[in-house]
């Protein structure tokens, strides 16, 4: 006996509760990793106050970058010249031939942060072995 | 009496459960994982390269634009900051080198706390090299 026919009219059924149950985790996965988008990476430097910074100039002579103010506003300062930009900071960084000694980067408080830890990351770039970041004297 | 017939039956397994879990485990430890970088305040860093990978802290030092010092996450000022430090010191053997700082600096602050805490460091707890948090640039 044949009691239903299976073969005509048949309908696909969909699972509906699995798939959203899918698409919702995976929103949720996508939502948690977007946290991930800024890639934080670290910048090692050393620390000195004005006294060790003084003394160790006398001692190495090292290289000083200087962050001031100048005529259009904050500026990097290399041994009497100054220096606008980052990138041209690091130009003048590469030509010193003596990066063994290292390097000072001395920042007043009122100078942007974002220029005193570019200056650090000039001398990394430039090649520098050791840089140093003193707050100046002058400030305190 | 022979009931029902052997042949022809097939093993399945049901995927949609397992990826299920799979993906609430993954959600799970990511999560966790989020947690530990708690300490972490969200602001833009400096965009810079910098010179290496993220790296376990044992004291993270944020300061916001408006030279506020934020641990863990609560406000604190420069002498508490100092009580921390030496609490951090006697925990690591009175061994201040062997106690790694992250000082992570809004982009748009000025250098005032940053020189304080700077100080401090180096004058008071002789800790002679701190991580700058930077972000790298898109």
């Amino acid at each position: 006996m044949r009691l239903t026919n299976r073969r005509h009219g048949s309908k696909i059924d969909l699972q509906m509760t699995s798939m959203i149950d899918c698409v919702f985790l995976l929103l949720i996965f996508f939502m948690v990793t977007s946290n991930f988008n800024r890639t934080e990476r670290e910048l090692d430097t050393g620390l000195a106050t004005e006294t060790r910074t003084v003394k160790a100039a006398g001692d190495l002579a090292p290289i000083i970058v200087e962050v001031i103010r100048g005529d259009g506003g904050f500026v990097f300062k290399v041994g009497g010249r100054q220096i606008a930009s980052r990138e041209e900071l690091t130009v003048v960084l590469r030509k010193i031939e003596n990066k063994l000694d290292g390097a000072f980067v001395r920042a007043t408080d009122e100078a942007p942060f974002l220029l005193a830890s570019g200056a650090i990351q000039a001398c990394k770039d430039a090649g520098f072995l050791k840089t140093t970041y003193a707050p100046r004297l002058d400030t305190k | 009496m022979r009931l029902a017939k052997r042949h022809g039956t097939k093993l399945e397994i049901n995927m949609t459960p397992m990826i299920d879990v799979t993906f609430l485990l993954l959600i799970f430890f990511m999560t966790v994982n989020q947690v530990s970088k708690a300490n972490r305040e969200r602001m833009p860093l400096p965009p810079l390269a910098g010179s290496h990978d993220q790296e376990d802290a044992e004291l993270i030092i944020n300061i916001d634009r408006e030279n506020n010092i934020i641990v863990s996450p609560q406000f604190i000022s420069l002498s508490e900051l100092a009580s921390l430090l030496a609490e951090k010191i006697a925990g690591a053997n009175n061994d201040p080198s062997r106690l790694t700082v992250l000082v992570r600096v809004h982009r748009e602050a000025d250098c005032r706390m940053v020189n304080q805490v700077v100080n401090l460091l180096d004058d008071k707890f002789k800790i002679n090299r701190i991580n700058l948090g930077v972000e790298v640039p898109r």
